[in-house]
């Protein structure tokens, strides 16, 4: 399957569900509504319903005209399957972020991203500056943004009791 | 009429008023050039400051710094492709691809140069056609608010690279999410968790579509280079270059003062709507989007030209036209000032001197633009791999401290998800952006229309203001559609 086709697919697919499924479901009309005023569900329907339009262009002329050259993405030369992995990778990472924020509090928390980040960008020669930037950064940006704003960070659940 | 302004000049330039005001602007600088940092969050922040402060004084800092503000976003739009502000977002767009050339500098100094401009002409206008415009600003009722924000989307064509079709995909996905959270009647739509009752946030959403791709990409395709950091000293702006884009910042200006002088519609507006006029009119319109100048121009002229604007329906009516110019009514307020049309006959000196105090401040963001320019730039030394995870930790600390919401830092990490997955497509994030702010605008007026004119969709043509978007709008989309069809037919020509 050519990149126009499976984009176009994915296009109509998304919106059909969208105005098939997600709108009867999660938009809810109002037993009563006051006026002429237009319905809640209206603007997302309509703009669904163009959405699917959209989609279904995009698939036909993905079968109709010749396929044009799309812009090259620039890699670093690794298989597809490795950055299907890094990918999936900084997806988990990020899901135990939020995962682990309440029990681990917001500065270790974010401590352990930037970290993991890092690492997983390929970055190893500046060592002195992967620790300053993953666990001194964290620190002085939640002491500015505590004193300058007054923002409260949340404490975890597991490192409350040493006050972070 | 001379002599109140002589007397507000000589009232002005006390050491203490400038030092104020350099303090406000560099301030907003900083903030808004702080990915997630806002300039409501400044303006805020410095209103307890006010109280002890005379009332002249503390109104100027609290302009300067929303000034400085909608300046700054633009720094970080242009280095790391991560705009401080949502009115930053189309400079990021040509500025971006420019400091990739190794052009920081002149992008930088294009965004300043128009910026102040932009500031200065609107400044004028405050003080030339302030009740005009404010009556004008009046008869904009739901009708022509749909029109003008109907005629503004079509600005997604301009930002749609070499898909208008994938363009109008992007779009129909930023109205789309626009719609999440409570509508105008107290319906909850797509609610999934109780956190999207209240609905997505600009920032987090700005900031993840824009910001967290790059890193993405990074370290899934790891093939950044490193840019050589250039100096900004050989980097001027030359004569040549702003002269070319002059006419797209005196346009980008007065787009800017129209357009902020209508309660609610704001910089972030203005500078999409300016950015796509000038891509349709400049002879350099087919390099908007890959590093053109005038595309900075366009946007930053706009933005900052909305900014003194915004105090057009606060002065002359007492409106507030966005949530800064609300806190800054509370300020008057405190100060014992209320403003509106009894304002200009009880407190006039006042008003002179808030008036002379804005256009010397246009002359101060010049120069608190260039010395930040030169602290900013050292952020092209750093190494990509360093430079883009300390953007991601500064954009989760932003947004988190905008409303302490962890749900908000959800948003940001699923938006950079999602804009991965767009480019993958290549389907443009700046269609999108540009929907999701004017969507619920665009929405909510269209249905009090509607409501109003008992369901008859005649009351979108039914005043003068509305034709004169309807007609805009119908050349806007024939200019669109003759592009697309030039377009085609030399990619047809080219593959024979």
């Amino acid at each position: 399957m050519t990149k126009p086709v499976l984009r176009g697919l994915i296009i109509a697919a998304f919106f059909a569900l969208t105005a098939f499924v997600l709108v009867p479901v999660f938009v809810p009309r109002p037993a009563f509504i006051p006026g002429f005023a237009p319905p809640p569900d209206m603007w997302p329907r309509t703009v669904s319903m163009i959405g699917i339009g959209l989609g279904l262009l995009a698939l036909f002329l993905a079968f109709t005209r010749p396929t044009t050259a799309e812009e090259r993405i620039e890699t670093d030369g690794s298989s597809q399957l490795q950055m299907v992995l890094r990918f999936l990778g900084l997806v988990v990472v990020f899901g135990l972020f939020l995962g682990l924020l309440p029990h681990l509090g917001f500065l270790l928390a974010t401590m352990l991203l930037t970290l993991t980040v890092v690492l997983l960008t390929g970055e190893r020669q500046h060592r002195l500056w992967i620790v300053l930037l993953s666990f001194v950064a964290p620190v002085l940006l939640l002491l500015f943004f505590n004193y300058s704003l007054g923002t409260q960070f949340p404490k975890g659940v597991l490192t409350k009791p040493f006050g972070f | 009429m001379l002599n109140d302004i002589l007397l507000a000049l000589y009232a002005v330039a006390t050491v203490q008023n400038l030092l104020i005001m350099i303090a406000g602007i560099w301030g907003g600088v900083i903030v808004g050039a702080i990915p997630g940092m806002t300039g409501t969050m400044a303006v805020t922040l410095a209103l307890p400051f006010t109280f002890y402060m005379d009332p002249v004084p503390s109104i100027l800092l609290l302009v300067a710094l929303y000034k400085g503000s909608t300046y700054g976003g633009s720094v970080s739009a242009i280095l790391i492709k991560t705009p401080g502000t949502a009115s930053a977002a189309c400079t990021a767009l040509d500025g971006y691809p420019l400091a990739q050339q190794g052009k920081a500098g002149k992008a930088l100094n294009m965004a300043l140069y128009s910026s102040v401009t932009g500031d200065f002409i609107s400044n004028l206008s405050l003080i030339f056609f302030a009740a005009p415009l404010a009556v004008l600003a009046l008869r904009i009722g739901p009708p022509e608010f749909f029109m003008l924000m109907l005629f503004a989307l079509t600005t997604v064509a301009g930002v749609s690279g070499n898909s208008l079709l994938l363009g109008l995909v992007s779009a129909a996905l930023g109205l789309l999410l626009a719609t999440v959270g409570e509508d105008m009647y107290g319906s909850f739509r797509f609610a999934f968790t109780p956190d999207m009752q209240a609905g997505l946030s600009i920032a987090p959403v700005l900031i993840g579509l824009f910001a967290l791709p790059e890193l993405i990409k990074l370290v899934v395709m790891r093939a950044a280079k490193k840019e050589e950091a250039a100096t900004l000293g050989a980097q001027h702006v030359t004569r040549e270059e702003f002269m070319g884009s002059l006419r797209s910042i005196l346009k980008g200006s007065v787009i800017g003062s129209f357009l902020g002088a209508i309660p609610g519609i704001g910089p972030s507006s203005a500078a999409f709507f300016s950015y796509g006029e000038a891509q349709r009119s400049s002879k350099n319109g087919a390099n908007f989007g890959k590093g053109e100048l005038e595309g900075i121009a366009a946007s930053e002229s706009a933005n900052n030209g909305a900014c003194g604007a915004t105090m057009i329906p606060l002065l002359a009516l007492g409106v507030p036209g966005d949530v800064i110019t609300g806190v800054m009514l509370g300020a008057f307020m405190i100060q014992g000032l209320t403003p509106g049309p009894l304002l200009f006959q009880t407190n006039i000196h006042e008003v002179y001197m808030l008036l002379i105090g804005m256009l010397v401040s246009s002359v101060l963001l010049f120069f608190a633009g260039k010395a930040t320019m030169r602290m900013f730039a050292k952020v092209s030394y750093i190494p990509q791999t360093l430079l883009t995870p300390l953007v991601l930790l500064l954009c989760i600390f932003g947004i988190y401290s905008i409303a302490s919401s962890t749900f908000d830092v959800a948003v940001l990490l699923v938006m950079g998800l999602v804009g991965f997955g767009m480019f993958l497509l290549n389907i443009p994030a700046a269609p999108f952006l540009i929907a999701f702010i004017l969507g619920p605008m665009l929405e909510e007026n269209l249905r009090r229309a509607l409501a109003i004119s008992r369901g008859d969709p005649a009351v979108l043509l039914s005043s003068p203001i509305t034709w004169i978007f309807a007609v805009l709008i119908v050349f806007a989309l024939s200019f669109t559609l003759r592009r697309e069809i030039r377009k085609s037919k030399t990619e047809r020509q080219v593959s024979q």
